[in-house]
């Protein structure tokens, strides 16, 4: 159905992501801090990384990836049936 | 509670409340957790990671 793989490359983007929120809001109140934005910015280009990784192995992550024809989207398993 | 119920309560406490003033102290950006950390902490910063401990029965 899914492999190892692809849930430990999930879980990355996931905390690569939740680094990026993390950054975004303290920027909020301190947009002067040159090294969070260095860390936000690389974060950010990381996770745009993964996230690529992850489609073309296997397929669209979010509902604004491309998708192959047939609409790809719907055939991931969706998150409630993983096991992570 | 209506207002009276709430000063008759006061008065049974014999405490004397003041208001308080809340201070937060302004974050500067030091050490952060690594990615897969920080997720499961629930927070980027150290300084905030605070889990409530299990205490002993008091």
């Amino acid at each position: 159905m899914y492999s190892k793989d692809m849930v430990d490359l999930l879980k990355e983007i996931m905390a690569v992501d939740f680094v990026v929120y993390e950054l975004a809001l303290f920027l909020d109140t301190h947009p002067n801090d040159r090294r969070a934005l260095e860390d936000h910015n690389n974060f950010a280009m990381k996770s745009r990384q993964l996230r690529e990784m992850f489609e073309r192995k296997y397929g669209p992550l979010i509902l604004d990836s491309v998708s192959e024809f047939p609409y790809q989207y719907i055939n991931n398993p969706w998150p409630w049936e993983i096991r992570y | 509670m209506s207002n009276s119920e709430n000063e008759v309560k006061m008065q049974n406490l014999s405490v004397e409340y003041r208001l308080g003033e809340a201070y937060i102290p302004f974050q500067s950006y030091g050490k952060i957790f690594d990615p897969r950390t920080a997720l499961m902490n629930g927070t980027l910063f150290p300084e905030l990671y605070r889990p409530y401990r299990v205490r002993a029965e008091l």
